[in-house]
């Protein structure tokens, strides 16, 4: 069956015969005369057409310019169209951005609402977070904030709940659907059905959040066929605790990973906090974050310090690796053709875990470094250190002279500082625009203090490191 | 108790609902019935000999139906620098033509040299990219760094300027010797060279452009993303394409956002327009943000040495700047104004200086165009003259808010005239920082230094005393200062027969809230529901005349010919009050909506008035045309002189250099409100940018002229975490005493006053941290440079 089926603004629709690299915002504004949604930038960054998307694990602002059709199937896509009530009746984030005197121009406005409206709707009030995904070159922000703010205070209206009462396991059955999708997509409903698949077509394209494949299409042009879409690998969106193993499908979510690594790994939290933005952690996953393979994902050096095994599978064959060891060069992985990232597996306690992440914004900014350290100290010895950072190599890397430097030592300041020395022989970073080499390494080293005093209890924050 | 409607009241926004429900038609939301589409071929290098464009295996492929090269365009007009500018020994500038698509050269990186028409987007963006691989463009040296410009006459962006100046200009020339003079003798001089960041202006909605040709008539529509539709058709009629103006229809729809970037006109309006005609098919074209990035005109670029000299006790002698002004591969419309009088005549400030002398050197280089973004010119000086004010006082050991008291020019001075050529009208600069320091607790200021001390932090307060010159206009004396047009402005007032109202202005609300606050002035005039009034603006058909809006002139200009309008409709109404109320015209007063016979019960309202003039039964048609419809231009005697003071307290760590603003206090004096909640909104985005020029945008190029910061991962644009609360005030009112509304501009203020506030606070801090070695941080003053300066 080659046609997808969602709710539009709660009306079901079916999309045939369209280009399975389609994106939401395109089909939107030219085929359905939806041109509420905005494009601001079309690379993700700037959340001028933001939706609500509602599945089974609730309501989500993604950004429709890097959304693929085949994502939506089985969902429910609520635009700016959707947001005040069948009757005209305004939200209450709309009341409230009129009373606040929250749009000026007014293009990036339905973006924005639509972030609000989501927010509201799941009791989210950090607002700041809420909004990062989003940018205004108006109002300076302040006054879309306190909109925010007072609105929270107002019941969430009927029809905005409508969409998480899905009527679409009975508009569109699953059935047999595996390659429910568009004409040239796969769209497989189990790990199973993916490995086969993509041991038949390797040079295949798999497209789980499409936060990096969208600009591959929207800006390189590339013709990706053929694709697969992930969303549908239900067994690859798990994630569960065996023994003190924690197993993370490959498919899961950064808002859900955050969610569920928060309790264990504060630290990795607040790291994954300050991933891409709210629009953007909703759509990207930890195994494309992983396979991608890029020297600055934030995920790969905190799970490396963590002591991450990768799952690796093609075919029907499994493969485990230390993730380090994973990434070979710049943008090359140990990966086979037709093999694929279904999960990774952390030990579930690991208090000494800490993740720095240096940029130049807060918020939805690539790392100048990420570093990550994990030691374990025992009877004032440092008996096992894992050090990994990004943005000093061509690839996530591990502080191998750093953490020998620290390995059988007292934990120390005196330590501490002679492991920063140490540095000088795991890493040669780059100058770029982000940051000189001379930055890059200095503040790499800082962090091994920053570290040191972090563990001492010292006040020492994720969410004040800035470069 | 606030006003609930009219004037001063802080009406809600009439705009707002359609923006909020994605209602709002921008140019890309409109869809045309047989519409194909345009796509620039732009250049991948910045400097480049154009050896052959190839545009034959484009043209067949699918869907292609037209490419259009420089060739095309070599005999049309250029687009035009709006002022003329005369170097310090008379002779006019240089003006290289611009044309629509390049033609021999490409001059910086995006620089468009082709385009191609196809049936739809795709089909044009494929036969773009044929287009790109199979020309030949020789690749040249690029020039980039403006002091290598002018060293380098070898290397050249125009082939016909061997130095690559567009003017040396100086302001005003017969001060230099005594400045000169004046500085050499000076009991101290500070002086201070910084670098004023090149910003990329980002407006979020993107520029687009549809063109339509009609053959039956001959007539030609272009909508487009504009903040002056009339001043972008007078551009393609009268110089770049000739088609004549009453045969061009210009409409500016909704459109988000321009802060400068939109007040120009770019090539692609006349490709669309030709392409339009060649194909009698409406053909579209929007960019996408990388080529707003690349082509969008960018704004400041300065770098800039100032000298100040005064009396050991602070009190000022003369100012002397020296300037490098980037204008980048081709002169934009308003590029040669803004580096000049929109810059050079406020460097005087607020401050009772006896002299002063500015030198500006506007350079090209391989970049992309750089004029006006928001504030435009004044930013470059306020910041110029703030900061080296703060270096001053520390140099001598000086109270940095008494140095400013001491200096400022007090109220009983008005009218004003400074030694750069301004005559501001009114003012009360003490008032404005009496009330910044009110609101800002400076008493308390240690007690907060100490809480942040112990939390390891730096605390720093940083002033900022500032004017400018806005409600760009005056004919005469823009006219003098080398300005190619007119910057007076029109409104239309319609009344209709039942009593509703059309207001057609000539100024573009592209955010400004212009349909809200006019019709609260007009209805507050008439004594009418601001609901009985709709405001009509961006469309060459349907409004009189206009010059856009820009440089803070919508209220103080535009506003006020629609004022004026009105008085003359409550004129002609009197008269027709008086010829059916049977009394003496002088005997008809207006007031709340009614005409009246003084000191009687006899009225009419203004409904019956208007009713009668399109119903004229019982009129004085003898002495009375019929109908209610009044036109005013107006073009003020002066320009407006906003000012305020700002203060901006950070936090810095020393460890890393990253710098938060904990408060941002804006005292300013806008003349009379008309609506608080619209102005403090300006304001609010105003101090935005600001505080985004002063900590995290910057625009580089590298030294082969790409452009390395060309995406919204790469610009640092401020989202919502990193920006401050601000707090504002604008009770200091000294109303403009040469408008009868009393208003002043009030859209740049924060663009304006913000940046030095943030870089002295954050030096500030550092001083009284203990880094007084760090004298001057450039902006961005991002971690690493804070941090370089710390350890440096």
């Amino acid at each position: 069956m080659s046609e997808i089926a969602f709710l539009l603004n709660g009306t079901p629709v079916r999309v045939a015969d369209d280009r399975p690299t389609r994106t939401l915002l395109d089909w939107l504004r030219e085929d359905r005369g939806l041109s509420g949604t905005k494009e601001g930038c079309n690379e993700g960054d700037c959340g001028a057409c933001t939706v609500m998307v509602t599945d089974d694990s609730g309501s989500r602002a993604l950004n429709a310019c890097i959304l693929f059709l085949p994502q939506l199937h089985r969902k429910a896509v609520r635009t700016i169209e959707g947001i005040a009530g069948p009757n005209g009746a305004l939200h209450p984030v709309q009341d409230e951005m009129i009373a606040h005197h929250g749009s000026q121009c007014g293009f990036c406005t339905p973006g924005f609402i639509v972030s609000m409206a989501v927010a509201h709707l799941n009791g989210s009030s950090d607002h700041d977070d809420n909004l990062a995904g989003n940018l205004c070159r108006c109002t300076g922000y302040a006054p879309i904030v306190r909109a925010a703010e007072a609105a929270a205070h107002r019941p969430v209206p009927d029809w905005m709940k409508a969409d998480q009462d899905l009527s679409l396991p009975r508009m569109s059955p699953e059935g047999s659907g595996e390659t429910s999708g568009l004409p040239g997509a796969f769209r497989p409903r189990d790990s199973d059905a993916l490995a086969a698949w993509y041991l038949a077509h390797p040079d295949a394209t798999l497209i789980a959040g499409a936060t990096d494949v969208g600009l591959w299409v929207t800006k390189g042009l590339r013709d990706l066929a053929p694709v697969a879409f992930l969303n549908g690998v239900t067994d690859l969106q798990q994630i569960e605790q065996s023994g003190d193993q924690l197993h993370i499908g490959a498919g899961v979510t950064i808002t859900d990973l955050l969610q569920a690594i928060g309790p264990l790994y504060p630290s990795f939290a607040g790291l994954l906090r300050r991933y891409g933005s709210v629009q953007v952690r909703n759509a990207a996953t930890i195994g494309g974050n992983i396979a991608n393979g890029s020297p600055i994902g934030d995920g790969p050096p905190a799970l490396i310090a963590l002591g991450a095994t990768l799952h690796l599978r093609r075919g029907d064959e499994m493969r485990r690796l230390p993730l380090e060891q994973f990434f070979l060069d710049y943008r090359k992985q140990d990966r086979e053709p037709g093999e694929f990232v279904a999960g990774i597996s952390l030990p579930v306690s690991a208090p000494a875990l800490r993740c720095y992440k240096i940029s130049k914004r807060f918020d939805q900014d690539i790392s100048a470094l990420c570093g990550c350290f994990n030691v374990t100290v025992d009877a004032g010895i440092v008996t096992a250190a894992r050090v990994a950072f990004g943005g000093m190599a061509g690839i996530p890397k591990r502080a191998s002279a750093t953490e020998a430097a620290l390995i059988g030592k007292p934990w120390t300041r005196a330590t501490a500082a002679a492991a920063a020395e140490a540095m000088a022989l795991d890493f040669s970073p780059l100058s770029d625009m982000r940051a000189s080499a001379l930055y890059r390494m200095t503040a790499a080293r800082n962090l091994v203090i920053r570290y040191f005093h972090d563990l001492e209890g010292l006040p020492v924050s994720v969410l004040e490191v800035g470069s | 108790m606030p006003k609930d409607h009219g004037i001063g009241a802080s009406s809600k926004r009439r705009e707002d609902v359609r923006f909020l429900t994605g209602k709002g038609v921008y140019t890309d939301d409109l869809a045309l019935h047989g519409e194909v589409h345009a796509v620039m071929v732009r250049s991948t290098v910045a400097h480049g000999s154009i050896k052959a464009v190839g545009t034959a295996r484009a043209a067949g492929m699918p869907g292609v139906l037209a490419v259009f090269t420089g060739e095309d365009f070599a005999a049309v007009g250029g687009n035009p620098a709006g002022w003329l500018i005369n170097s310090r020994d008379g002779t006019p500038m240089r003006e290289p033509k611009r044309p629509v698509l390049a033609h021999g050269k490409v001059r910086h990186v995006g620089d468009a040299y082709a385009a191609v028409v196809a049936e739809t987007y795709e089909q044009a963006r494929d036969a773009a990219q044929a287009v790109s691989d199979d020309s030949e463009i020789t690749e040249l040296p690029a020039i980039v760094d403006m002091a290598a410009a002018v060293a380098n006459p070898g290397n050249r962006v125009h082939d016909e300027i061997p130095d690559n100046l567009c003017f040396d200009w100086g302001w005003i020339e017969d001060n230099r010797a005594a400045v000169d003079a004046a500085i050499k003798a000076a009991p101290h001089v500070t002086t201070l060279e910084l670098v004023n960041n090149r910003l990329v202006p980002n407006a979020m909605e993107p520029r687009a452009s549809i063109g339509e040709y009609f053959p039956g008539t001959g007539d030609y529509k272009l909508t487009t993303t504009s903040q002056n539709p009339h001043l972008t058709r007078l551009l393609i009629a009268a110089f770049v394409m000739g088609i004549p103006e009453n045969k061009l229809q210009v409409v500016a729809p909704d459109v988000g956002g321009g802060f400068g970037s939109k007040i120009y006109h770019y090539g692609e309006e006349a490709v669309v327009l030709a392409a339009a005609k060649k194909l009698a098919r409406p053909v579209r074209w929007t960019a996408e943000r990388s080529e707003s990035f690349l082509s969008d005109a960018h704004g400041r670029d300065h770098v800039t040495k100032i000298e100040l000299a005064c009396e050991k006790d602070g009190t000022f002698i003369a100012f002397r700047t020296e300037t490098l002004a980037n204008v980048g591969a081709y002169l934009s419309n308003f590029s040669t104004a803004t580096p000049t009088f929109l810059h050079g005549t406020l460097m005087a400030g607020p401050y009772k200086v006896p002299n002063v002398y500015v030198n500006v050197k506007t350079v090209f280089t391989n970049t992309a165009p750089v004029d006006a973004y928001r504030g435009a010119g004044r930013p470059e000086a306020t910041f110029s003259l703030e900061r080296v004010v703060d270096k001053m006082c520390r140099e001598l050991g000086l109270d940095p808010f008494e140095v400013r008291r001491k200096n400022l020019i007090t109220k009983d001075m008005f009218p004003y005239t400074t030694p750069v050529g301004l005559a501001y009208d009114t003012g009360d600069y003490q008032a404005t920082l009496d009330k910044a320091i009110a609101m800002a607790d400076v008493a308390g200021f240690e007690a907060r230094r100490a809480a942040s001390a112990a939390k390891g932090k730096l605390r720093g307060m940083g002033l900022s005393t500032w004017i400018e010159a806005c409600g760009i206009a005056p004919s005469h004396l823009v006219g003098v200062l080398g300005s190619r047009v007119g910057l007076y402005d029109a409104a239309t007032v319609r009344v209709n027969a039942t009593g509703s109202i059309s207001v057609m202005t000539g100024a573009h609300s592209h955010g400004q809230g212009h349909e809200t606050v006019f019709a609260q002035i007009v209805a507050d005039k008439l004594g009418i529901p601001e609901s009985s009034v709709e405001i009509v603006h961006g469309d060459t058909a349907k409004i009189p005349f206009g010059m856009g809006s820009y440089g803070s002139r919508s209220l103080a200009v535009c506003g006020v010919a629609m004022a004026k309008a009105v008085d003359k409709i409550i004129a002609k109404g009197k008269k027709i009050a008086a010829h059916m109320l049977e009394a003496a015209e002088g005997d008809i007063t207006f007031e709340d909506g009614k005409f009246a016979v003084a000191g009687t019960d006899k009225a009419k309202t203004f409904g019956e008035i208007a009713f009668s003039a399109y119903v004229p039964h019982n009129y004085p048609l003898e002495t009375l045309e019929p109908g209610l419809e009044e036109t005013s231009f107006y073009d003020p005697a002066n320009f407006t002189y906003p000012a305020g003071a700002y203060l901006c307290e950070v936090e810095v760590d020393a460890e890393t250099g990253k710098v938060d603003i904990a408060a941002f206090r804006c005292a300013d004096d806008f003349g009379n409100i008309m609506n608080p909640m619209i102005v403090e909104g300006q304001v609010h985005g105003g101090v935005g940018q600001g505080i985004g020029q002063a900590l995290l945008e910057n625009t580089h190029y590298d030294e082969n002229g790409q452009l390395l910061t060309g995406s919204f991962m790469d610009y640092a644009m401020p989202r919502a975490d990193d920006v401050p609360f601000y707090n504002v005030d604008y009770s200091c009112q000294t109303p403009c005493t040469h408008n009868p509304l009393g208003v002043k501009g009030c859209g740049e203020a924060g663009a304006i006053g913000s940046p030095p506030a943030v870089v002295n606070a954050v030096i500030d801090a550092l001083h009284r941290g203990g880094h007084s070695h760090v004298t001057h941080i450039d902006m961005p003053v991002s971690p690493s440079r804070v941090w370089s300066a710390i350890n440096g």
